[in-house]
């Protein structure tokens, strides 16, 4: 954002001449590093003030950002970017802290729940310690807290409590009124992320009505059900707010679609989990050309520079046999295997050589 | 060429490959260390060097300001640009070191490069008539091409090329001998021209005016630090350039032998066609590790500092296979090097009686 703000003016230009990059700013960074990681000029950095641990397997990071960072609304989330092992990671993460905290004290919080077999936040919670750094982007999404005065209902699952939260913070501190309803689901209490400043919610502000089910403990009836939502006086009159992993959203929007809830009534926080590993024999699949707007299917091995070529695009491309890297070209989601090395890439975005690419199900290529 | 059969071939590429897997399986926060050691390097060389320059009116002073600026323009077109251009640490997904968006501090375009090196001359490495970079359409270096007289004179075109070097480079993809010939036409080539003209401004704008214009009273100096700058980069990329591929032992390869050609036959061909000299780690580093041309030349896209570490198991591997380890001192390769440019200077007949050992004709 800053790079297009600036791209117009004349010292840009000048920079661009000088030191022969779109950013010549960041032209300083190995040495602005060295004095202090936060006056880095590619990326907006964050310094990590505190790590606490919420659950077994969750916890909650408080970040610094450099003070050029734009601040947040609550409910938004950032992407956190770190080099594992020299390898640059991107993911998103939800703002679990108040615009307040922000303002205040010039720092937002994440809570990040280990997946199992996850690359990035095992890392996080093995190697990221106080003092580290990490890149952050601006903050954005549109899961924003209800209007004053309209009662509401919130359904959660899991680690997606952490939006949710910035939400209740801030609108017990602005004292609203209206019933706030939250029904939170873990799977067992052991689970519950947050639990003393959700208790401390429910303390000191009696507009909310919090119900935490836990549904791999003995009764087995806690997970959502429409009996559940019986029990939320004036379900009708609500705005419904959904967190959580993609089968609980699910369930809810069709429960709440069944009771005929508007659509715009209803807003939604997904994330997905990991994929799963794919086979490696199973090649072939959809592939997304993002920028052409086209679209292919591919049976067998063909590489994606074939793929392209017989959609009838002409992407810049060299030796076909993936020494030249001519044709390297930017995978935004979607997995490949590497005719070369046999390797499966992840499923992120990352540079894959297009001539030796082989994709494995959906496949999105900006090109 | 040494010449092996299919199945040898075959098996001379699953060896190749394993060296390389071994290394791809071993890339990590070594090698990301090692590129951002050598950046930050390179950053304090240029800032230093271009900080001292306006006080370059005392002498020591010019001295250390042409020296470490020469030097950052060495390191960063050798081991940083060149490196990352092949797409060495592509892996890294770090966007300042993508080798498609990146620019080099040396006149030729990056895109230019990565079409004329990356992909025309890594490809077709050594054969006569496709690979450009040999002799770059002006030196007359092989008997495949025909004697003239004009060749005669090709020792003082090669010192020129060497002195100029970025700009030869820079117009490398002109293709000025089908120009010659009205194979092709220079409004074909005017997307390249274009290209041309606005990094190589870019670069002579930098260092030719605008750096001279902002240290005003001193100006003369800036600017003959500058060139001189410039100057050291240019003959030294250009010798170890020219060390990397015309050796005397370094093989030439004709368009017909390599049609359709297996990867067991490009590695082979890399193997015979380059060459490698020794010396210290710093001459590693300042040659961006071309001194491993013949390693550079099998795997392009290996991070560099690694191929001192797997020189040795290459070594075996050709031993295994009869092929010819192409290396000496640099004093050895290169005088090899002047050797073969005034050698084939001159007509054949005379040639082949001063210097037999450019007597044999290509494989």
């Amino acid at each position: 954002m800053l790079a297009q703000l600036q791209a117009s003016t004349p010292l840009h230009w000048l920079g661009r001449q000088l030191f022969n990059r779109n950013d010549p700013a960041a032209f300083f960074d190995p040495l602005l590093e060295r004095i202090d990681p936060l006056l880095a000029q590619q990326t907006i950095r964050a310094r990590i003030v505190s790590v606490t641990s919420e659950t077994a397997d969750t916890r909650t990071f408080v970040l610094r950002p450099a003070n050029r960072w734009q601040g947040f609304r609550a409910g938004q989330h950032i992407t956190l970017t770190l080099d594992i092992r020299g390898v640059r990671h991107t993911r998103t993460f939800s703002l679990s802290a108040t615009p307040a905290q922000w303002q205040e004290h010039g720092t937002v919080s994440i809570t990040v729940k280990r997946i199992k077999g996850g690359l990035v936040t095992g890392w996080m919670h093995d190697c990221l310690n106080v003092n580290d750094t990490v890149s952050v982007s601006e903050a954005f999404g549109e899961f924003e807290a209800p209007p004053v005065a309209e009662s509401a209902l919130y359904i959660v699952g899991g680690s997606g409590i952490t939006p949710v939260l910035s939400h209740l913070e801030t609108m017990a501190a602005d004292g609203f009124h209206a019933p706030i309803t939250v029904l939170y689901y873990v799977r067992t209490r052991q689970d519950i992320i947050a639990s003393e400043r959700l208790t401390a919610l429910r303390a000191q502000w009696p507009a909310l009505t919090l119900n935490i089910f836990t549904t791999d403990e003995a009764e087995p009836n806690q997970r959502l059900s429409d009996q559940q939502l019986d029990q939320v006086p004036d379900i009708a009159g609500r705005r419904f707010y959904l967190c959580g992993p993609t089968g609980l959203m699910d369930q809810a929007t069709d429960l709440l679609y069944r009771r005929n809830v508007p659509e715009h009534r209803i807003q939604c926080t997904r994330f997905s989990t990991t994929a799963v590993a794919l086979d490696s024999t199973s090649l072939g699949g959809t592939v997304q050309f993002a920028q052409s707007g086209q679209q292919a299917e591919s049976l067998g091995d063909a590489s994606l520079l074939d793929i392209a070529e017989a959609s009838g695009l002409r992407p810049k491309h060299g030796c076909r046999m993936g020494i030249c890297h001519q044709c390297s070209c930017r995978k935004t989601a979607g997995t490949v295997v590497n005719r070369l090395t046999g390797k499966t890439s992840g499923n992120g975005e990352e540079i894959i050589q297009l001539c030796v690419s082989v994709p494995t199900g959906t496949v999105s290529i900006d090109l | 060429m040494k010449r092996l059969i299919e199945s040898q071939l075959s098996e001379l590429q699953q060896d190749l490959d394993q060296i390389r897997n071994q290394v791809l399986a071993d890339l990590g926060e070594r090698d990301a260390r090692y590129i951002r050691k050598i950046v930050h390097l390179h950053r304090s060389l240029e800032v230093g060097g271009r900080a001292m320059m306006p006080f370059g009116f005392i002498p020591p002073v010019f001295l250390a300001a042409t020296g470490a600026l020469g030097l950052s323009k060495i390191i960063e077109n050798m081991e940083i640009g060149h490196n990352v251009m092949h797409g060495q640490y592509d892996w890294m997904n770090d966007p300042s070191l993508n080798s498609q968006t990146y620019e080099w501090d040396t006149a030729c375009g990056g895109d230019s490069w990565r079409r004329t090196h990356n992909y025309e001359h890594h490809t077709y490495t050594n054969i006569i008539g496709k690979d450009r970079d040999y002799g770059y359409d002006l030196l007359r270096l092989s008997d495949d091409t025909p004697w003239r007289p004009a060749h005669l004179f090709q020792f003082t075109n090669y010192l020129l090329l060497s002195v100029f070097f970025q700009w030869g480079v820079g117009l490398n993809e002109l293709d000025f001998k089908r120009l010659r010939n009205r194979e092709i036409t220079l409004k074909e080539k005017r997307p390249f021209l274009k290209e041309f003209f606005r990094k190589g401004g870019r670069q002579a704008f930098k260092d030719y005016v605008f750096f001279p214009l902002v240290t005003f009273p001193v100006a003369p100096v800036v600017l003959a630090g500058n060139v001189s700058a410039n100057l050291m980069r240019n003959l030294w990329s250009s010798t170890v350039i020219f060390c990397g591929h015309f050796t005397q032992d370094a093989e030439t390869f004709t368009e017909e032998e390599c049609e359709g050609e297996s990867k067991g036959h490009w590695y082979l061909r890399q193997l015979t066609g380059s060459s490698n000299f020794t010396g210290s780690r710093w001459v590693h580093l300042l040659s961006g590790h071309l001194s491993y041309q013949v390693e550079h030349h099998i795997f392009p896209d290996l991070p560099a500092h690694r191929y001192p570490e797997i020189s040795e198991q290459v070594q075996a591997v050709c031993e295994k296979y009869g092929i010819h380890y192409n290396t000496g001192s640099f004093a050895k390769q290169y005088s090899t090097v002047l050797k073969r440019i005034a050698g084939y200077s001159l007509p054949d007949r005379l040639r082949t009686r001063l210097l037999p050992e450019f007597s044999a004709a290509p494989a």
